[in-house]
């Protein structure tokens, strides 16, 4: 046991501010600290936990006993934040040690850089496409690139304290905000389960069944390029097909692929030991081509191992962490309260819903009497404009309906079937054995064709307005002939 | 990934058998000057792309064959299979009794839809023997009346069926001095059918490989197959492999998906020409020495004065000082001195390729304003020699190249047209006057865009 600890423990014990902001946990495990504290001595143990209480008796006897046995449950708690602190490191990318978690919560600059990187690691969403390689590929970003992804990522998030906006790029400050922004990131959402579930080995063939995630995830911010001057349009129209081409070489390389497992799937049959599954995966393929690669991926799962490990041993500890985050929280100067952001859709009881409805409502009535009585001195003054009117009115009611109806197909097609998520794997078996679990690939194909429909609408649409505003510039222009450019 | 080749009529067949025979000797060419190793990779790779492999080992063309007349693609069968080293698959051509009689329209709307079906079927069977396909590579003349009609039909078809895939028309530009009376219509024809349905335009003019035949391979009494061969190495050199990066040793897969990429993304531009250095016949090869220094400020000349040969270079021609606008751009009338081109692939090969200094190609005084070197230029490179030169370069190139050539036969189709002559024998077969007036339209705006670069 490291003397620092002990000295930091002692520390605790000065009794904490009300804090503004406490962590908000959904798991049961960790609900110490939800009300400010009541004792302004103890703070170190806040309220006491029935459900953690029930599955750790040990430690429920310890909190229970008097004041003798609490310094008792103190010792053993000075010896198990550090582990469940090694326990979460072990868990992240990068990782840092937890004398950084310790700095960090005195605020010391030299724990900031390794807080910034571990940060940028865990909210970097080059590492949402589920690519088992690190993200970091070729160079790594600039110091200064990541702190600016962080605060926009933690920004988008809803992240509710200015003061980590304000800290300078340069990453040499702010390490107890990193520490708080990560203890939020931790308790907001399973963000755990998510990077584990990203650098998961992955040894079957998938293949993903929607792009929802990577279109969530806008990827890192694109810098910008001002023009100098004028832009050619025929640069643009160059880009544009050079995009085009890359699209068809994308399409004939994903053809290729699904041509070439296609083969190894029938030429592995019935060598798996697994019958479900009936044939080999590439992964598996390769392994018995290559020893080495056989090598490399048991470290691998050594190391996913270790990590799943690791996780485990901090749910069991976590209780710990957040205790001591309450005193990180309590050292540092309260932020005056703003509303804050949440970009989820917050699980709310039926009866605020039922609040939202009526309000909604309201509006529409409201909207409904400032509109009507416009619209009947409208239609009052342009009355008399006769029959052409009348047809432009009716025009436009019908493209209204349409557009409704589209919408509203589009909407019942996607609330209908719920869209598959998530990567499968891909198998292979005989077209008689039906049943089983398991996704049909026919189903996803109806998915994806449905999809593909209400894309096709969109564009239709899209280009229809395109080329009325085209012939409406051709029109203006009478002396002005305008042809199409051939082809594509 | 593997390109099918279609060839189509008699000039289509002719060379399409030169460009397979090409590609093998090449690859199967002792003197690769590397090592066993990678000549074995560059063989496979090459293999993959345009050959098949039968129960007996000998290497099939991924090719179909059409004709409307049997005697051309049954010469073409019997050269592959006496050659012994590849040959063409059993049941991969299909002709007919008659021809198209050098029109274009007989070809296209006639021909083209009585044999549809039967043609997209050979097509659909070659396409599914490979794997990854890239693309089509159509050989076709553009004058005459089979090749050019059906193949500007095919490639239509082609573009319906396979919408994904690259098509890329290899067409013979006619000599200027034809005997066919109809030859410009038939070129106009084909060129504003297929720069709808294709993706690039690779033209070969006949005068001037004929002049290189005469000037650098020395050759007296000039055939089509002297011509055909020339060219068949011209595109050899372009289409056989290369290193898929800089230090890179793997093989690119998909060559004619990058090239396309590289040098006709706009859709106004898709001509593209070729030029390549040295060449000669093989008597003189023994007794010549190349340097990389010396190739390339010649193949880079050949591009900015439009010289098609190393031959008789105008060394006089200089790219216009950048900053200052450019005269010769501006005017058709003005006689066309300097090539501006809009992008540039150059393929190297050979010893010492990474030595090679490219500095010439990366001058933005010789593209177009809108584009920057970095984006106009590229190069493809491999040690492996091509075709018993210890050093070669090829050039591919979308530039003003043809705008002379093209003015010309639209002018003089259009004045053929304005006095009605030989329409009949168009609208009989259902190419009505509207067509052709399309097909003037369109080309002219192709040619409003090359000038004005």
């Amino acid at each position: 046991m490291p003397a620092h600890w002990t000295e930091e423990t002692a520390l605790k014990g000065r009794g904490h501010r009300s804090l503004g902001r406490r962590w908000r946990r959904v798991s049961t495990r960790s609900v110490i600290g939800r009300g400010p504290s009541r004792d302004g001595t103890g703070a170190v143990i806040g309220r006491w936990d029935p459900a953690a209480a029930a599955r750790n008796p040990r430690k429920v006897s310890a909190s229970c006993m008097g004041r003798r046995r609490r310094r008792v449950d103190r010792g053993a708690a000075v010896g198990a934040l550090p582990e469940a602190i090694a326990a979460l490191s072990r868990t992240l990318p990068a990782g840092p040690s937890p004398e950084i978690f310790r700095r960090a919560k005195f605020d010391r600059p030299e724990a900031a850089p390794a807080l910034w990187q571990l940060l940028f690691r865990v909210l970097s969403p080059l590492s949402a496409n589920g690519a088992s390689a690190p993200p970091a590929q070729g160079e790594p970003p600039s110091t200064e690139a990541q702190v600016r992804v962080v605060k926009s990522e933690l920004h988008s998030q809803g992240y509710p304290r200015r003061a980590l906006a304000q800290l300078p790029e340069d990453g040499s400050q702010g390490s107890r905000e990193l520490l708080l922004a990560l203890a939020w990131l931790l308790a907001r959402g399973p963000l755990l389960e998510r990077l584990l579930a990203q650098t998961r080995v992955r040894l079957g063939d998938e293949i993903p069944l929607c792009e929802c995630e990577a279109l969530a995830s806008p990827g890192p911010p694109v810098p910008r390029v001002e023009a100098d001057g004028p832009v050619d349009i025929r640069h643009l129209q160059w880009l544009m097909g050079k995009l085009r081409f890359q699209w068809r070489k994308l399409i004939t390389s994903q053809q290729e692929q699904c041509a070439l497992l296609g083969k190894i799937h029938s030429y592995t049959r019935g060598c798996h030991s697994d019958r479900s599954l009936g044939h080999l995966s590439v992964a598996e393929t390769e392994l018995l081509r290559d020893a080495e690669g056989g090598r490399q991926l048991l470290r691998r799962l050594e190391s996913e191992n270790v990590c799943l490990e690791a996780a485990l041993h901090w749910r069991r500890q976590e209780l710990v962490f957040w205790r001591w985050m309450d005193t990180v929280l309590g050292t540092c100067p309260p932020e005056a309260s703003q509303p804050t952001f949440v970009p989820r859709i917050p699980e709310k009881g039926a009866g605020e819903w039922e609040l939202v409805a009526r309000e909604l409502q309201a509006l529409q009535e409201e909207l409904r009497g400032a509109a009507e009585p416009r619209r009947a001195a409208w239609e009052a003054r342009v009355g008399g404009w006769g029959p052409e009117w009348s047809a432009v009115q009716r025009a436009s009611r019908e493209a209204v309906g349409l557009e409704l109806a589209a919408l509203q197909r589009a909407w019942e097609r996607g609330g209908a079937a719920a869209q598959p998520h998530g990567p499968c794997r891909l198998v292979k078996s005989d077209a008689g054995a039906s049943g089983g679990p398991g996704l049909r690939a026919a189903q996803v194909i109806e998915v994806l064709r449905s999809r593909e429909a209400c894309l096709e609408a969109v564009l239709c649409q899209l280009q229809r307005q395109c080329r009325q505003e085209l012939a409406r510039l051709a029109g203006a222009l009478p002396g002005l002939i305008w042809i199409l450019p051939p082809g594509r | 990934m593997s390109i099918v080749t279609v060839q189509l009529g008699q000039c289509g067949n002719q060379i399409g058998f030169e460009v397979f025979d090409a590609l093998y000797s090449d690859s199967h060419c002792p003197q690769g000057l590397c090592s066993k190793r990678e000549n074995e990779v560059y063989q496979a790779s090459c293999k993959e792309r345009f050959f098949s492999e039968e129960e007996n080992g000998v290497p099939i063309a991924r090719a179909v064959l059409v004709d409307m007349e049997p005697k051309v693609i049954n010469q073409t069968l019997s050269k592959a299979a006496q050659s012994g080293r590849w040959k063409y698959g059993q049941h991969s051509c299909f002709c007919q009794k008659q021809g198209s009689g050098n029109n274009w329209a007989y070809g296209y709307s006639v021909h083209g839809p009585r044999h549809e079906e039967s043609i997209m079927n050979l097509i659909q069977k070659e396409v599914e023997k490979c794997d990854c396909l890239s693309g089509f590579f159509i050989i076709m003349s553009m004058a005459g009346g089979t090749g050019s009609g059906l193949g500007a039909f095919v490639t239509q078809n082609l573009q319906d069926h396979y919408s994904n895939s690259l098509k890329m028309n290899q067409i013979i530009w006619p000599y200027g001095t034809g005997e066919v009376i109809v030859q410009n219509y038939n070129s106009i024809l084909t060129l504003s059918h297929l720069y709808r349905s294709s993706d690039a335009l690779l033209v070969h003019e006949n005068d001037a490989v004929h002049k290189i035949c005469a000037k650098l391979m020395n050759i007296k009494q000039i055939s089509f197959t002297d011509i055909n061969q020339v060219l068949a190495h011209q595109l050899g050199s372009v289409f056989q492999p290369t290193y898929s990066m800089e230090g890179s040793y793997h093989y690119r897969r998909n060559p004619l998906g990058e090239l396309m990429e590289n040098l006709v993304p706009h859709p106004e531009f898709k001509m593209l020409g070729i030029r390549n250095i040295p060449q000669m016949s093989e008597n003189s090869l023994a007794y010549s020495t190349f340097t990389w220094a010396g190739l390339l400020k010649h193949l880079r000349q050949m591009l900015i004065s439009n010289s098609k040969m190393e031959e008789g270079i105008d060394w006089q021609v200089r790219p216009p000082l950048s900053g200052l606008p450019t005269l010769g751009k501006v005017s058709l009338n003005r006689e066309l001195h300097f090539n501006t081109s809009i992008a540039n692939l150059v393929i190297l090969r050979g010893k010492d390729v990474h030595s090679a200094d490219l500095g010439g190609f990366k001058d933005p005084a010789l593209y177009t304003s809108w584009l920057a070197p970095v984006n106009a230029f590229n190069v493809w490179k491999t040690q492996r020699a091509f075709s018993k030169y210890e050093k070669s370069a090829a050039l591919v190139s979308n530039s003003q190249f043809l705008l002379k050539p093209l003015d010309t036969i639209v002018g003089k189709a259009w004045n053929m047209f304005a006095s009605k002559a030989y329409i009949h024998q168009y609208t009989k077969f259902g190419i009505e006057e509207e067509d052709f007036l399309d097909s003037f339209t369109l080309l002219e705006q192709v040619v409003a865009s090359y000038c004005n670069l």
